[in-house]
């Protein structure tokens, strides 16, 4: 701590990095075998409002013979007084050196956080490549969404974790321990691990590649080691372990609020969105679980919010259940309700409600695409009346600030959906006005990001709309969007670009990475610290074309880079889903009951799972 | 509604928890500690906590206060029970009471606070020289400093006068400064400037910067300086 005194005045928000935050686990280094660093490749506030790291956290620590502590990105106003003082990368709990780990694992939530993978790496003084790691060296992980393309990474993880951590973390881990106590080398290890399910040894793989830069294929180079590793699923959200006392940081956080997982997995399958396809199948959690896990964290950590998380939670069969009597039981010691996203829906409006007695949060709305066509084609079960009758329900209740989501540069994108989104941010706010929300505080914010293709779902082979199209569409949005009580929001088209091309791309990236990383790319995913000339600068010296990976159209036959990482989605179905939305057809939810056949359920032998007790009615997406 | 003083200190990984956050920190720890605790009224109701003085974040404090209040009557001991197992690391309850009624806020009550310095020296430095170097910064009618304000400007401000005293002695490769500082609503020193300003007078052979601590906050001041309780 005394060198960490030294320099801690001189930083911004130095809180980020002293630990010593309420229930942080501490165990004695010298009693315990396996020690692993969870590494978040971002800033403190960003980790720490990830709910896998506290999970993970729990679930390592549990265990006797394993402990886990927390690294995050250093912001660079502190990594430079760390260079600067030879003060290498070190844990929150301890503040050891994170080389003096056995385990360093990082989870990849976004593809702008690779370059802060590698400066990380570089800041505990570890090689940044699996080939120049010894025996000395800690082995170096990584899971998360972006695992499901690891190939970016292949250089520089010894191994990826592929699908849910819960009960992998725990299998890896007794294999790890297996494996120390047999001192096995890294050339036994590897080929060993690779036999725990859903772990990826990138380097047992030899990639081989056509003429034209596509892949001939990607096959293992011994015996032994999986042809496809398939993601890991836990069966029942119930009986998996969920921490009831997480850390709760003194400093502010981006989510500082509790936050219960009530269901994982979303059955709508919009098309752009891979979340929805490596999550499946929907598990549910028992509403007796969801109750009792609340008041435990209300009491183990004193926030004042508790937040029903998910990828769709007014999904949730039991939710409008499980807010009243959380409602019933907190309010009263002011402890509010909140609800992270919401679908454009009167139910979801009337669980605002509910919601809003206690503590009354903004409304955002997530239409995506400006007209119906747009939205069949990417599978958005949203009509215009929905969207208005939910906006005319928060304007009433007393809302006066909408926000509206929407992607541009969507396959079959043309001036008309864009016309659509101008046309639907004007309407809503002529309904806010004649519901009578004042003038100066009726606010409209239309908020706009650029369509990434992404790996295992059904526009996984669509080209990115280029960036001079995507800065004309952003541009031809603003002109159209110019009015008081409408605020235009959009992101960087440069940083969507090179999203996509990660998202996309193969494991020639890594030479690209390295580089970049060696030009200062660092926080990619923070405007003011993204350096797009720095990236351009790092493929000319790889010798690659962003553009090839973004740009490409992606044939039905190719073997994708990630085709060897299995996410239980059929390929066959995402083609039929890609051939669906070229020609406007939408796909049922699956929560319908219509089997869309995406093959998942019999190829990994799960099944969605419902918490039970329907719903008040079952909604579709129109208003009745 | 009964309201009770705390003293605590703040230490360790908690001198860098700042003054927003100190109070989120305390109304969590309220919570976890089941406490009764009493909200403003309004939209965003706040826990009705607050403080003697603002902290500098990196500088420790060994004994400072802030009053919480509560809608149901407790003992102090009740509270104290209740609040010292729920901190986070670094702040620790010295000590809990209840006030009376009537009186004066915390933030109104305070005149003026006691600092220490430490920091280590390349090389011992001569006590002598170190008591005239103090001697005459003293004597010095006026000290002028400059102070950011928020309009993103500066502005100039005569600290000589919140000096009411200063001390300072050095053994070995250790060098410790302590000063009395005027301190509150009418008036504020910080010991940072007072040291940016007395480096400025002497060349001290420091090893790294001081590291800081608030050792004490008061009513009155010199002679007459008394507690918050």
């Amino acid at each position: 701590m005394d060198l960490l005194d030294q320099i801690l005045p001189l930083v911004q928000k130095p809180a980020r990095y002293t630990g010593g935050e309420w229930n942080i686990i501490r165990k004695n280094w010298g009693e315990v075998e396996l020690k692993v660093a969870f590494a978040f490749p971002d800033a403190y506030e960003v980790g720490m409002s990830h709910l896998g790291l506290q999970i993970l956290y729990h679930i390592v620590n549990s265990r006797p013979d394993a402990l886990m502590e927390r690294v995050f990105a250093p912001w660079p106003d502190m990594e430079e007084k760390m260079r600067e003082r030879n003060l290498p990368l070190y844990t929150l709990e301890s503040y050891r050196p994170v080389r003096d780990f056995d385990v360093i694992a990082f989870t990849l939530q976004y593809e702008m956080c690779y370059s802060n993978v590698l400066n990380m790496l570089d800041l505990a003084g570890i090689p940044l490549r699996t080939s120049q790691r010894g025996e000395e060296h800690p082995l170096v992980i990584a899971g998360g969404p972006c695992a499901f393309n690891p190939e970016p990474l292949a250089d520089f993880i010894d191994l990826f974790v592929i699908g849910e951590g819960e009960e992998a973390i725990g299998d890896f881990l007794d294999f790890f321990r297996d494996a120390k106590s047999r001192n096995l080398v890294r050339k036994d290890f590897f080929p060993e691990a690779a036999r725990v399910p859903g772990v990826y040894v990138p380097s047992l793989y030899r990639v081989a590649y056509r003429e034209d830069g596509g892949i001939v294929k990607v096959e293992p180079v011994q015996e032994g080691v999986p042809e496809i590793v398939n993601k890991r699923v836990v069966r029942d959200l119930d009986k998996v372990s969920f921490p009831t006392r997480p850390v709760v940081p003194s400093t502010e956080i981006v989510h500082d609020r509790i936050m219960i997982e009530v269901l994982r997995g979303c059955t709508r399958g919009c098309r752009f969105c891979q979340a929805g396809m490596i999550y499946r199948p929907v598990r549910e959690k028992k509403p007796a679980t969801v109750l009792r896990q609340a008041a435990e964290l209300v009491r183990q950590t004193g926030y004042d919010e508790i937040s029903l998380t998910s990828l769709s939670t007014s999904d949730y069969t039991p939710v409008r259940g499980v807010i009243n009597a959380l409602i019933k039981e907190h309010a009263g010691c002011g402890v509010g309700v909140s609800l992270p996203s919401l679908r454009v829906d009167n139910f979801s409006m009337e669980l605002a409600k509910e919601v809003q007695k206690v503590r009354r949060s903004s409304i955002t709305l997530a239409p995506e695409a400006g007209t119906q066509r747009l939205r069949d084609v990417i599978n958005k079960g949203v009509t215009e009346e929905d969207l208005m009758a939910a906006a005319e329900v928060a304007f009433r209740e007393g809302w006066q600030a909408i926000k509206l989501y929407f992607m541009i540069g969507l396959p079959t994108e043309t001036d008309e959906d864009l016309d659509g989104i101008v046309r639907l941010a004007r309407e809503v706010l002529a309904g806010g006005r004649k519901a009578g929300a004042r003038r100066g505080r009726l606010r409209v914010t239309v908020s706009v990001s650029s369509f990434v293709p992404k790996a295992h779902t059904p526009f996984q082979w669509e080209p990115q709309a280029s960036l001079e199209v995507l800065k004309e569409k952003q541009a031809y949005l603003a002109a159209g969007l110019r009015e008081r009580g409408l605020v235009f929001n959009y992101h960087d088209p440069a940083v969507s670009f090179m999203e996509a091309v990660f998202a996309r791309g193969d494991r020639r990236l890594g030479t690209v990475l390295e580089k970049a990383f060696q030009l200062g790319c660092k926080f990619d995913g923070w405007s003011e610290q993204f350096h797009f000339e720095r990236w351009l600068e790092a493929f000319r010296q790889a010798g690659l074309d962003p553009g090839w990976y973004a740009y490409r159209r992606y044939d039905y036959g190719s073997v994708l880079p990630w085709d060897h990482i299995g996410s239980g989605v059929s390929k066959k179905y995402l083609v039929l889903e890609h051939q669906r939305a070229m020609a406007g057809k939408t796909t049922d939810d699956c929560r319908t009951g219509t089997c869309s056949g995406c093959g998942l359920c019999p190829g990994l032998d799960v099944e969605p799972d419902y918490a039970g007790g329907m719903r008040d009615a079952y909604l579709p997406d129109t208003i009745q | 509604m009964p309201i009770y003083r705390i003293q605590y200190s703040k230490e360790g990984p908690a001198r860098y928890i700042s003054h927003l956050d100190l109070l989120r920190s305390f109304e969590r720890a309220g919570r976890r500690a089941g406490l009764p605790l009493a909200f403003t009224q309004g939209f965003n109701p706040h826990p009705k906590i607050s403080f003697a003085a603002p902290l500098g974040v990196g500088t420790a404090g060994e004994a400072e206060y802030a009053d919480i209040e509560l809608i149901a009557d407790l003992t102090a001991g009740e509270v104290f029970r209740a609040l010292s197992g729920v901190l986070p690391e670094g702040l620790r309850l010295i000590e809990v009471r209840l006030i009376p009624d009537r009186s004066p806020s915390l933030m109104a009550a305070v005149d003026c606070a006691t600092y220490r310095a430490v920091a280590k020296l390349d090389r011992p430095f001569n006590r002598k020289e170190l008591d005239d170097a103090i001697a005459s910064f003293m004597a010095r009618p006026e000290i002028w400093v400059e102070r950011k304000i928020k309009a993103g400007g500066k502005k100039k401000k005569n600290i000589r006068p919140g000096i009411f005293t200063m001390s300072g002695k050095s053994e070995n490769d250790i060098i410790i400064l302590e000063a009395e500082l005027k301190t509150g609503s009418n008036g504020n020193v910080r010991f940072e400037e007072v040291l940016e300003a007395f480096r400025e007078t002497v060349n001290l052979p420091l090893n790294g910067g001081f590291v800081l601590s608030r050792t004490g906050i008061f009513t009155g001041r010199g002679q007459e300086k008394k507690t918050l309780w």
